[in-house]
């Protein structure tokens, strides 16, 4: 038994007993980790461990699809004759995350504060996170694109997780993070250890985050002109993001006759069409509108409607850096606003 | 026994009446044929083939009038262009050709009716009901041997005196007034290779040419041209210019196929044309479009930088040897093939946005009314998208690829485009952008340039 002293309880583990442990777990739950799918690292449903990816930087998109995914049914609508039946489908599906980096844990908590702890309580969301064990994996260093220091996050900082794992050498260090967390672990098969994580190796921050309440001021800056200028419109920037919540809801037909499902569907700012009203007014119809806001959104807007205080809503993953078909480098517009204060 | 589901496309002159006719004669047809009444077999848009495929059609028969009795004069012969060019790309995706059919009917044949359908419906059982659905065991074989093609390193240039040619070549432009702007490269300050717009002669040091300008910048032309972007507001007072852009051989070829459009005037273009030894990929390696280029030197431009190679090595590039492997493997490997790569889509559309040749204002798969497709990102709905797209693209891709560099997820969307790219080539002996001709089975109906 665990002293109750000891709040975060730690194991030493080799890499087969973790290999061995999520085997064990897949058979009790869906578990969800790291795979390569021709060439694309992404969180998906493995069998076991051996089609887990090892030594990874980060999967191509966050593991906010697993909470908040890409298309998902709210509603089923029935008619029969004058009858019409709405049918809630909320998801039951028990799931463990492995390998959830530090970065894409913020970015679950920075979307907990608008789906679940301000109301409206999401129940799509928040049933998904109810229901899911997450086993963060901390990361030993930086990737190239990686700037989380930058944004107030650690590549090590194990805040939110159930279980926290950390690389030492060939083995790994467990922490029991929440009593959640604590339950998936065999304590009687493995022993504890007093050790202490070793800090990973973290770059110096790119710059110092222009202050909150300086956004406004650059509202109407000539940058953002210069900076959209080569933007395509796409959005990967969003749909790749940890924390891009922004989504569309739509009531279509199925193929059955008389059945119907609302679907909630991702966006994003980046849209040639995003928040289009009736009769066809855009609210953000130029290009460097709907990029700016972007960037509003992540260090302004969100922090504080949310509740973020100093933080951002960016979490430092790097991943819009490195998809970017265009290059548009979030840290790049941030050194420049900088600049201009 | 299975009853297959078979979407018929009647023109109502001739096969419609063609239909009636064998019905007033108590000819046997088939009970399973859906008959759509339509004007005309060239109103029967590849979309709504590829709709009634997505809806649960096992097969698809359009019957028109013959060859010359169109009511329309040549309704008909767009239908007879555009839907063995759809059937080739369906076929490429898994769809067993069988299942798609054109046949003529003329109002009084309503034996050849009668017999046209009772064998489609016969074929389209034998084949079965077609399963969108993928094995993932199989999939993963077929993916590894296309990933097999060679690498070929990337040939030593001399980027520096091209970079000083299209410095001073834009220096020039700017500083006499020819132009308002110059679409060219840069390097940003992690090192990487982007587009970049110069308006002032000041400003030109900031222009590149190195190995890795791999981006299309035609597509930012349109808008360039038509001073619809928001920093060209504050140049509109003044009357609006030509713009200059730097184009590789692929992108010349681009221009091309927008000046066929009339997407704006040829004089409203100063074409920096680079001779181009290729672009490297990721890995340092040549792009795969490059390894089978046969130009080099762009079709179109105003000023040539480089000198034009006396001789290209030709060589086989890995899309090619994709299109083959894939061709070799029967329908339903090519089907969940194609399917496993959709699956990992997210809608994102950077492949459509950083496309030259996507010009639509709303384009058609992202409709508010989901007519066509749904909102959501199921398997189903991006397959429509890419297939869909792809067609819009045939006889218009210049394969410049920027589709396949954009995609974050790694679908090879250019073999999709390049296998439609070979079949308009082989039926119409035309290859998109060589000269200013339009494709010559998709129609586009631009407008006429309009100076704003």
């Amino acid at each position: 038994m665990i002293a109750p002293k000891l709040i975060n309880p730690t194991w030493l583990i080799s890499q087969t007993t973790l290999e061995n442990w999520l085997d064990s777990l897949a058979k009790t739950r869906s578990l969800i980790a790291p795979r390569d799918v021709d060439g694309v690292l992404l969180y998906r449903p493995v069998e076991n461990s051996r089609q887990i990816k090892w030594g990874f930087t980060r999967p191509a998109l966050s593991a906010k699809e697993f909470f908040f995914p890409s298309t998902e049914r709210l509603l089923k609508i029935e008619k029969t004759g004058q009858q019409v039946t709405l049918l809630e489908t909320l998801p039951e599906n028990q799931t463990i995350l492995f390998g959830v980096r530090p970065c894409d844990m913020r970015g679950l908590q920075t979307l907990d504060a608008l789906f679940i702890e301000h109301a409206p309580t999401d129940p799509y969301y928040s049933r998904r996170r109810e229901n899911a064990i997450i086993i963060g994996l901390a990361c030993k260093e930086m990737g190239s694109t990686c700037f989380c220091t930058s944004v107030g996050g650690a590549p090590d900082n194990s805040d939110g997780m159930d279980v926290a794992l950390y690389e030492t050498g060939d083995s790994y260090l467990v922490q029991a993070m929440t009593e959640k967390g604590l339950t998936l672990i065999p304590q009687t098969e493995w022993s504890l250890t007093d050790e202490i994580p070793a800090p990973a190796k973290q770059d110096a921050p790119l710059y110092a985050l222009p202050q909150q309440d300086s956004w406004p001021a650059h509202f109407n800056a000539d940058y953002w002109e210069h900076l959209s200028e080569r933007c395509l419109s796409c959005r990967v920037c969003a749909y790749v993001c940890p924390t891009c919540r922004c989504f569309v809801i739509r009531d279509e037909s199925l193929t059955v006759p008389g059945q119907f499902e609302r679907i909630r569907c991702w966006d994003s700012c980046t849209s040639l069409n995003y928040r289009r009203v009736a009769g066809g007014h855009r609210q953000r119809a130029n290009q460097n509108e709907r990029l700016r806001n972007r960037f509003y959104c992540k260090f302004y807007y969100y922090p504080e409607q949310y509740g973020l205080g100093k933080s951002s809503a960016c979490t430092g993953c790097g991943r819009c850096v490195d998809s970017c078909p265009v290059n548009i480098d979030i840290t790049e517009a941030l050194i420049e606003l900088a600049r201009l204060t | 026994m299975n009853e297959p589901k078979i979407v018929a496309f009647l023109c109502t002159w001739c096969s419609y009446t063609g239909a009636d006719t064998a019905g007033i004669a108590r000819l046997k047809s088939p009970a399973n044929l859906r008959a759509i009444r339509v004007p005309c077999s060239g109103r029967v848009s590849p979309e709504l083939i590829m709709r009634a495929f997505d809806q649960g059609a096992d097969g698809v028969l359009v019957l028109g009038c013959h060859i010359g009795e169109c009511h329309y004069d040549t309704g008909n012969h767009r239908a007879a262009k555009r839907i063995p060019t759809l059937s080739a790309l369906m076929a490429f995706a898994g769809l067993e050709s069988e299942r798609l059919r054109l046949d003529w009917v003329s109002a009084s044949e309503g034996e050849r009716f009668s017999r046209i359908t009772t064998e489609f419906v016969n074929t389209v059982r034998s084949l079965g009901p077609i399963n969108w659905r993928a094995d993932p065991k199989r999939v993963l074989a077929l993916s590894h041997q296309l990933a097999k093609a060679e690498s070929v390193p990337y040939p030593e240039n001399n980027c520096a005196s091209k970079t000083d040619s299209i410095r001073a070549k834009a220096k020039e432009l700017l500083a006499s007034g020819e132009v308002g702007c110059v679409i060219g490269y840069e390097v940003g300050p992690r090192g990487r290779t982007r587009p970049t717009f110069i308006y002032h002669d000041d400003d030109v040091e900031r222009l590149v040419w190195n190995p890795d300008c791999t981006h299309n910048l035609t597509t930012y032309l349109p808008d360039k041209v038509s001073m619809s972007g928001a920093l060209m507001a504050a140049h509109r007072k003044a009357p609006p210019k030509p713009v200059a852009v730097v184009v590789k051989s692929c992108d010349a070829r681009a221009i091309n196929v927008m000046l066929a459009e009339n997407r704006f005037p040829r004089e409203k273009v100063h074409i920096i044309g680079v001779v181009c030894e290729g672009v490297r990929a990721k890995d340092g390696s040549l792009q795969t479009r490059c390894v089978s280029c046969t130009e080099r030197a762009p079709v179109i431009y105003d000023t040539l930088i480089g000198e034009a190679p006396s001789s290209i090595v030709n060589r086989k590039s890995g899309i090619e040897l994709g299109i083959q492997t894939l061709e070799a493997a029967p329908p339903a490997e090519r089907m969940e093939y194609w399917l496993s790569q959709f699956d990992r889509c997210i809608r994102c559309y950077a492949c459509r946005q950083a496309c030259p040749m996507c010009e639509c204002p709303t384009c058609l798969y992202e409709r508010d009314d989901s007519l066509w497709i749904g909102l959501g990102i199921g398997v189903n709905q991006k397959r429509a998208f890419h297939l869909g797209r792809a067609y819009h693209l045939a006889g218009r891709c210049v394969g410049c690829e920027q589709c396949e560099q954009a995609c974050p997820m790694n679908i090879p969307i250019s073999l999709l485009n390049q296998c439609l790219a070979q079949e308009v080539e082989k039926s119409f002996s035309h290859r998109a952008g060589m000269q200013a001709i339009p494709s010559p089975v998709v129609t586009v109906l631009a407008g006429e340039y309009k100076e704003s």
